[in-house]
């Protein structure tokens, strides 16, 4: 199911931009080879470097290395996905003696938050061991993803709405599962609605909770999405202000330099913890849907 | 209707103004009375911040769908 996830989201991030790293190689062949990652030198306007810096890239080469990668996000996913297994890896090795010591410790740490605050609690005792692997792959994902582009030069891939929607269509997956398991595909769709309900109510009913089961991964999908992007482009904007201001007169440009980076930087710790946070909230809110379906009111 | 560009933006600009008045105010509220019930019950603090995020998770939710249709707006 994990790897399922991971080689979704890695043919979703790939496939449109790939298709665009064609079209922009095939008229100029130069393209290919100059390098686009330094857009100052070039002298694009402060919007489009804001925009360089958190969408995606056609044909990314990580550190000047001769390898190219179809497109920028793509590598990050592809990098965070390596930490989070060789982090696992790690993880289950220091058990090897005993108790947990260094990195391993940690992780049980999170790893017992998310089964038994998370997983126990929302969708049930018993139950909520089936679906722990799936959260915590969800939670470690996100927040190793989310860590990772805070680092210098890097990029965060799930603010990318490709890498979301297959993280969130791997939650729908997930709920629509629970339900059909349970209850078989007849009854999941019986148990939209509350049995019992008069006639009349019944016509406004099924259409709500119809849409409800969609409406809930797409929220998931551009929640993630949005505090990723936000944080990021307002790291940006606020780096920004420096060479916008500095046109404007000298003094004030150089006066912007400690307020533009204290704010950045602010903005950068700010980050850290939202990363910690839209782990737990995405996590939990898959948790609390694939619950919802697993029992469902009547 | 010389520039609807520039109406686009300041349709955005004042859009998110808006999203976010609505959305501060909402997860404003709740913050208010999160803390009011953990200063009433102090033993129920770990329940009610969880109950708190997940309020404002669903709150923040629908401010972030308003701000994606800015974003929409702008870079169209």
């Amino acid at each position: 199911m994990i790897f399922g996830a991971w080689i979704l989201a890695v043919a979703l991030a790939s496939s449109p931009q790939h298709e665009a790293a064609k079209e922009v190689s095939t008229p100029s062949p130069a393209g290919a080879t100059s390098p686009s990652d330094h857009p100052q030198e070039s002298g694009e306007s402060p919007a489009q470097i804001l925009m360089h810096h958190v969408t995606d890239q056609a044909e990314y080469r990580p550190f000047g290395l001769p390898i190219a990668f179809p497109t920028k996000h793509m590598f990050f996913l592809l990098a965070v996905m390596a930490l989070v297994i060789g982090v696992a890896r790690v993880a289950i090795a220091s058990y090897r003696n005993g108790a947990p010591r260094g990195v391993g410790s940690v992780v049980e740490t999170l790893v017992a938050y998310v089964r038994d605050e998370i997983a126990e609690k929302s969708i049930g005792h018993g139950e909520g061991a089936k679906y722990t692997p799936l959260l915590l792959s969800f939670f470690f994902f996100i927040l190793f993803a989310a860590l990772f582009g805070l680092l210098p030069f890097s990029a965060t891939s799930t603010g990318n709405l490709s890498v979301t929607f297959a993280l969130a269509f791997i939650s729908f997956a997930a709920q629509q599962y629970a339900g059909m398991s349970k209850y078989g595909v007849v009854g999941h769709f019986k148990n939209l609605v509350p049995h019992g309900l008069p006639g009349p109510l019944l016509v406004v009913m099924i259409p709500i909770e119809f849409l409800g089961m969609f409406t809930k991964p797409f929220a998931l999908m551009i929640r993630l999405f949005a505090n990723m992007l936000a944080g990021h482009m307002m790291i940006a904007a606020l780096l920004m202000l420096v060479p916008l201001c500095y046109p404007i007169s000298q003094t004030l440009g150089i006066v912007m330099i400690p307020i533009s980076l204290g704010m950045a930087l602010f903005i950068m710790c700010l980050e850290v913890l939202v990363a910690f946070i839209q782990a737990y909230v995405f996590t939990l809110f898959s948790a609390m849907f694939i619950g919802m379906y697993a029992h469902p009111s009547h | 209707m010389d520039n609807p560009v520039g109406l686009a933006y300041l349709g955005a600009g004042l859009g998110s103004g808006l999203a976010i008045i609505g959305g501060g105010l909402g997860i404003g509220k709740l913050a208010a009375s999160a803390m009011e019930g953990i200063a009433r019950q102090p033993s129920a603090a770990g329940e009610v911040r969880g109950a708190m995020i997940v309020a404002a998770g669903l709150i923040e939710g629908a401010t972030l769908f308003a701000l994606v249709i800015m974003i929409l707006l702008v870079i169209k």
